[in-house]
């Protein structure tokens, strides 16, 4: 079945990203890291640990708090045939650096006429933790509808290892977003090659009444949405996206086909936000079907925890929005938080 | 009387951990607060020390395997040739844990 | 200098000449760092980036092509002004820093305006700490739009902002090709020696307004000064007091100049614009 993933070993999800580095550079020269923390602190998360010892200061790189320049050095370098990974440890902090990431690095292959290419990784950790309104933020739909640039989000140890492990090699700059509430979990991870193709979604669990299409963290909140339906009737497709730019039609469009409904789901702002663009493209292709999507509400994540709670989506509202989309054939006026 | 050593349920940020190593062997005697076995989570190292005094008399996890909290990791006793149960039963080892 | 000159007049006489930032008056900057540098030396160049593409060695015919918007520009018709390219020519417009990896030096002219913004200081603080072989040159025009230097940036030698991060820096005419290119040979020669970075302020005027977009905001008699320091005639009065240059010679370098000029708008014209349909599939 498409969802089991191959035996492998179990590692933390830092420890997969750490793999799929130490397993790149060793093969490619060219692959440096640039971040804060990166170096012998071995990354927030250490996710970077021993990268440091093993590759060296030139090869991974400690830079100073300026997002802009740390992004804008990855392009030049990336120009200049490097490929660097450029770490962001917060993606409320990728704004900074937005300009040298969408002006520059997506832009430089068209606007140099391929002259120049920008291959580089830029892995930024999206999220709410308890860490407040600027340390909290989804913002992958902001950098999904840029030309130029592709976006992964993988939710599992194993898809952290294959992803980044296919970013390091595309031609071009990714964005790679991980997420907070990932980092504590574990998974298998392949022993093999265990790349991961860009533009791949993954059905985790399947189901006949509706599709949930999720990423990154809320992969967990759908599956155990999912395990409360089932236990009234109610069976439920969970489709990984993995990746949100480019989108893997395909697979959303003969899942939608099979169920149905459609119920998009993100950590993130619902405002042009990743489930717009996946209910319109969807619809587009189908026709008319049932469809909703549930995300943040419009309010900036508070660090108190009651707070950031009521903000976030959860099995029980993903469960209730479920039911609403199932028990009606008509659209309901829009709720706050759901659409 | 057996004692179950488990994962400590309070240990923060603590979804799933790997025995990262046992600093004994099935019949050591070890002392209160000596240091039995080292977890990992996914930022840091737990060391685990009992309260009391106990001999160890039966690894149920390995160094490299995946437990959570609450799982239990080990049978030991206060006398060295008590009969041991066939599941891993017994009052639970009160233990000190310590977060590296 | 003649050439760019000469270029950005007869691009003017069209009335296809699009959003232009010229270098007229500027010319002695580019010509005088590029004097210094070697073929495999990378030079970046900001939006003012007609001047620095000659001078760098881009043909007339393929920046008059790139200009207009034609399919035989060296970025396909797609970068325009303010993104000419041709990196087999040491040349990016628009780009961010290098690493320096492989290249001796890289040079990077951006204007007064870029003074202000945190990557300016960004990037001095992280040459500084690797001690990259980056030349920045400071082509200052006084004049960010219609804002003037001393309304928009504090220190009044621009120059002085590489002190703060240990940078050696230099205040030269920005009209005097010679004292360009003599303060930009010995900042090169730093770079290559591993001396690190340098910051090389040019002081110098633009004949124009900031772009063909934006209103003059200088009075006559200020234009007429600016013209009255043409970095072209001091070189010209100089070469000619000295004997170097006839009267004869400059005629004929102004005609060759005027021929390739006329040469790469021929080019340009018969050049064939890009093909709409192949934009989604080069966009990636």
């Amino acid at each position: 079945m498409a969802s089991e993933p191959l035996a492998g070993v179990k590692l933390f999800f830092r420890e997969a990203i750490g793999r799929a580095l130490r397993d790149e550079m060793a093969r490619d020269r060219r692959i440096i890291v640039l971040g804060q923390d990166v170096g012998r602190f071995g990354g927030s998360y250490r996710e970077f640990a021993g990268l440091y010892e093993q590759f060296g200061p030139e090869r991974v790189r400690d830079m100073p708090v300026a997002e802009a320049s740390m992004i804008g050095v990855g392009v030049g370098a990336a120009a200049a045939g490097l490929r660097p990974i450029v770490s962001i440890t917060y993606m409320d902090f990728l704004m900074l650096g937005l300009d040298p990431l969408v002006n520059y690095a997506a832009k430089l292959r068209f606007k140099t006429g391929g002259q120049l290419a920008a291959p580089m990784v830029v892995k930024t950790t999206a999220g709410a933790k308890g860490q407040g309104v600027a340390h909290s933020q989804c913002l992958e739909a902001w950098v999904m509808s840029v030309p130029g640039l592709k976006i992964v989000a993988p939710s599992t140890a194993a898809d952290a290892y294959g992803l980044l492990k296919s970013a390091l090699r595309e031609e071009g700059p990714v964005v790679f977003v991980d997420h907070k509430r990932l980092f504590p979990t574990a998974g298998e991870v392949p022993q093999g090659d265990g790349s991961v193709p860009i533009g791949k979604a993954l059905i985790r669990r399947r189901g006949s009444d509706v599709t949930i299409a999720t990423h990154s963290y809320m992969c967990r909140v759908a599956e155990e949405a999912a395990q409360r339906l089932a236990a009234d009737g109610v069976s439920c497709e969970v489709l990984d996206l993995r990746s949100l730019a480019p989108l893997d039609m395909s697979t959303l469009c003969e899942s939608a086909a099979r169920t149905k409904a459609l119920l998009t789901l993100e950590e993130g702002q619902l405002p042009c936000g990743v489930g717009a663009e996946v209910a319109f493209r969807v619809q587009a292709e189908l026709g008319a079907l049932r469809v909703g999507r549930v995300g943040a509400l419009p309010v900036p994540v508070a660090s108190s925890p009651i707070l950031e709670a009521a903000c976030l989506p959860d099995a029980e509202r993903v469960s209730v929005e479920v039911r609403r989309l199932l028990s009606t054939h008509e659209v309901t006026p829009a709720k706050r938080g759901s659409a | 009387m057996i004692l179950k050593l488990v994962v400590p349920g309070s240990i923060e940020d603590a979804e799933e951990l790997r025995v990262l190593e046992w600093h004994g062997t099935v019949g050591q005697r070890f002392a209160a607060r000596e240091l039995i076995v080292e977890l990992e989570t996914h930022k840091a190292v737990v060391e685990i020390r009992a309260a009391q005094q106990a001999i160890l008399r039966r690894v149920l996890a390995e160094a490299g395997s995946w437990q959570k909290p609450g799982d239990a990791l080990a049978l030991l006793s206060d006398e060295p040739t008590e009969p041991l149960p066939a599941t891993a039963t017994g009052e639970t080892l009160l233990v000190e844990f310590e977060v590296i | 200098m003649l050439l760019i000159r000469t270029f950005e007049e007869a691009l003017l006489q069209r009335h296809d000449h699009g959003f232009q930032l010229l270098s007229s008056g500027q010319e002695a900057v580019a010509v005088g760092l590029c004097a210094a540098l070697q073929p495999g030396d990378p030079l970046l160049a900001s939006g003012r980036s007609i001047g620095a593409a000659l001078a760098r060695g881009v043909e007339p015919r393929r920046v008059m092509a790139e200009l207009l918007g034609k399919a035989t520009g060296p970025c396909g018709g797609r970068g325009g002004r303010g993104h000419l390219a041709q990196p087999s020519a040491g040349f990016f417009g628009a780009l961010a820093l290098q690493l320096g990896g492989g290249a001796d030096v890289v040079a990077c002219i951006f204007g007064d305006g870029a003074c202000g913004g945190g990557a300016l200081h960004e990037t001095l603080n992280l040459a500084a700490l690797w001690r990259l072989p980056l030349l920045l040159v400071c082509d200052n025009n006084g004049y960010s739009v219609s804002t003037p230097r001393s309304e928009a940036l504090a220190p009044k030698r621009l120059a002085d902002l590489a002190l703060a991060f240990g940078v050696p820096g230099r205040t030269v005419d920005g009209m005097d090709v010679l004292a360009v290119e003599s303060a930009a040979v010995a900042f090169a020669t730093l770079a290559r020696s591993g001396g690190g970075p340098a910051f090389l302020e040019c002081v110098s005027q633009r004949f124009a307004s900031h772009s063909t977009a934006a209103r003059e905001t200088r009075s006559a008699a200020e234009l007429l000064a600016a013209r009255a320091s043409c970095p072209i005639l001091r070189l010209q009065q100089r070469l000619e007091a000295e004997g170097i240059l006839s009267v004869e010679r400059r005629a004929e370098l102004e005609r060759e100049v005027r021929s390739r000029v006329e040469e790469a708008l021929r080019f340009a014209d018969a050049s064939p614009y890009p093909d709409p349909s192949a934009l989604v599939h080069d966009g990636l």
